[in-house]
């Protein structure tokens, strides 16, 4: 009850956004080809279920698999740069001038490196989502307040533990922001892969249904997408929450 | 800023009033007569839109009245939905696709034929140890997006005894010949038998290709033209004129292969490749010396052959398919 209570506004808003649509394709007339409705949306969906959720589990164990390893991976980058001061001067750079190549121009080349299987997907989802973290929680790790810091001084901690202890723990903040940026594009950078080259997957289903001319069933695999787009983000947020119960997060302070 | 931005957009519009007034003033008096077409290529400008760029070139449009825009589509699933919609006037497109489009109740109708044959090919490597379509069992097919080429390539498995289930079918997305060489997939198909081919060989690997027509699939014109039927009786006349220009240019081209690839590639340098060069002589002889004329046999087979292969619900008859402009 007190879930719905809290959901009905959102819940209340996607409703009027679908009823919008509804109407704007039944009154425009517009062919399904072009934009089809919702209801027909609902319809491929309903009609090509196995189909769907076949693909669909591919797909969300390309985009598991690449927030596990780029997670992974850009926290021992930030945690590296934060102990290590020598490698600042040479790996810092080399993540700035990455974190400028457009990753949509990578993926048709990685496919022909890493071939057109589940791998090449993996790396792109990998790929999109090691920046973020790895920027954000470097910059969560060099922001720790003076006072702590001093304060480990004097209790005698060398550096491992103050970072590991002071350091890592005040940079959480900051890593959730850039985690919970990762969980988002995740999908992104899976699907991005699929579109360039693919046997299966959701990315795949939708560059066919693109070209058969079945948009509806291309919505229907975007709807997918989206849904677990936002569950993602909502698994992201309500761990990384757990792990800092002493953050105050305003958001919440109204329900 | 705002300021600076409306000052430069007042400089601008100033500019292409100046520009543009000359323009006007010497078209006053042709535009009435002049029709404009805006015309939607399959795919990004190469040999096989030769006639269309030398119609261009050489005035033959021109000379019957017509002003066209030729536009290269960012994704060749989206030229038949403009014309569907009525955003272009017309968009090359291919036969098998046409089909299936008007199955789904498409408006677009085949006014023209392009290539008169199929360029179609399903492709591998010659140093692979693939001999004939028979050995692809248990081996992976790249394809480009398309929604028949599944279709097709199954016809041509089943016709060697190959299950479709026996392969791995790979969507490349236009990554034919890179996912070829690179051996990332043993074989491609809806491979360009005038642009493939040569871009193979340019890479120094030589390919060896499988010919649809000789695979079970019957023939058909590969590139057609495709107009909205709803507006076709407006338009016939003009659909008409663009066809006969396009015919002049294609003689013109036959007559003069040599001068015909100079004037094409003069007329954007990018197109100034040695793959472009070597498809352009591999093009010359698949073009329809009667770009208007209907092959009505070749469409009802055509169709009859995806009805049976459960690609399309119903049977449209040959008028909704195609029409003949050449008919007096």
């Amino acid at each position: 009850m007190s879930v719905l209570k809290r959901f009905w506004p959102a819940l209340f808003g996607i409703v009027c956004i679908l009823g919008l649509w509804q109407a704007l394709v039944v009154i425009t007339g517009v062919p399904g080809y072009v934009l089809p409705s919702p209801l027909a949306v609902m319809q491929a969906f309903a009609a090509h279920q196995q189909l769907l959720w076949h693909h669909a589990g591919i797909t969300v164990i390309e985009i598991v698999a690449g927030l596990f390893i780029g997670c992974i991976g850009g926290l021992g980058t930030a945690l590296a740069l934060a102990r290590f001061h020598g490698l600042r001067r040479t790996l810092l750079p080399i993540l700035l001038i990455s974190q400028a190549v457009p990753l949509f121009a990578l993926a048709p080349i990685l496919m022909l490196w890493l071939g057109y299987g589940m791998t090449a997907k993996i790396v792109m989802a990998t790929l999109i989502i090691y920046f973020p973290v790895a920027s954000t929680c470097y910059d969560g790790l060099r922001q720790t307040p003076q006072g702590w810091l001093d304060l480990a001084q004097t209790l005698g901690a060398d550096r491992r533990r103050r970072l590991l202890r002071i350091q890592l723990p005040a940079a959480l903040p900051a890593l959730a922001s850039g985690m919970r940026m990762a969980a988002s594009a995740a999908p992104i950078g899976a699907v991005i892969g699929e579109w360039v080259g693919s046997s299966q997957g959701l990315g795949y289903l939708m560059l066919n249904a693109n070209a058969r001319m079945q948009v509806d069933l291309m919505f229907a695999a975007l709807l997918i997408l989206v849904t677990f787009g936002v569950a993602l983000y909502f698994t992201t947020d309500a761990l990384m929450r757990r792990l800092m119960p002493w953050h105050e997060d305003r958001t919440g302070a109204t329900s | 800023m705002l300021r600076l931005t409306r000052r430069l957009m007042g400089a601008c519009l100033a500019l292409v009033v100046i520009a543009s007034g000359p323009a006007w003033a010497a078209n006053d008096d042709d535009t009435s007569k002049m029709t404009s077409l805006k015309v939607m290529l399959d795919w990004y400008t190469n040999p096989s839109h030769a006639p269309l760029v030398i119609a261009q070139q050489r005035g033959f449009f021109e000379q019957h009245g017509l002003d066209v825009e030729l536009v290269s589509p960012a994704d060749p699933s989206v030229p038949p939905k403009l014309v569907a919609a009525g955003k272009i006037d017309m968009a090359i497109s291919y036969q098998p696709q046409l089909h299936l489009q008007v199955d789904q109740g498409l408006p677009l109708v085949r006014v023209g034929t392009l290539i008169a044959t199929p360029l179609n090919i399903t492709l591998v490597r010659a140093d692979s140890d693939i001999e004939s379509m028979e050995d692809l069992a248990g081996k992976s097919i790249g394809y480009s997006v398309g929604g028949v080429e599944k279709v097709l390539i199954d016809t041509m498995l089943e016709h060697n005894g190959v299950s479709p289930e026996d392969v791995e079918m790979v969507n490349v997305n236009f990554a034919l010949t890179p996912a070829l060489i690179g051996e990332k997939v043993d074989a491609v198909t809806g491979a360009f038998r005038n642009f493939e081919l040569a871009q193979m060989a340019q890479e120094g690997v030589k390919g060896r290709a499988f010919y649809i027509e000789e695979e079970g699939v019957p023939t058909y014109d590969e590139l057609i033209f495709i107009a909205n039927r709803d507006t076709l009786d407006a338009n016939r006349d003009a659909y008409t004129r663009f066809m006969a220009a396009v015919e002049e240019a294609t003689a013109w081209i036959i007559n003069h292969p040599d001068e015909g690839w100079e004037a094409f590639k003069a007329s954007d340098p990018a197109l100034d490749t040695p793959v472009n060069k070597k498809a352009w002589y591999n093009t010359i002889p698949r073009f329809a010396l009667r770009p208007a004329t209907l092959d009505g046999r070749r469409y009802e087979t055509f169709e009859s052959f995806l009805l049976e292969r459960g690609q399309i619900k119903a049977k449209s008859p040959l008028s909704r398919l195609a029409v003949d402009l050449s008919q007096p």
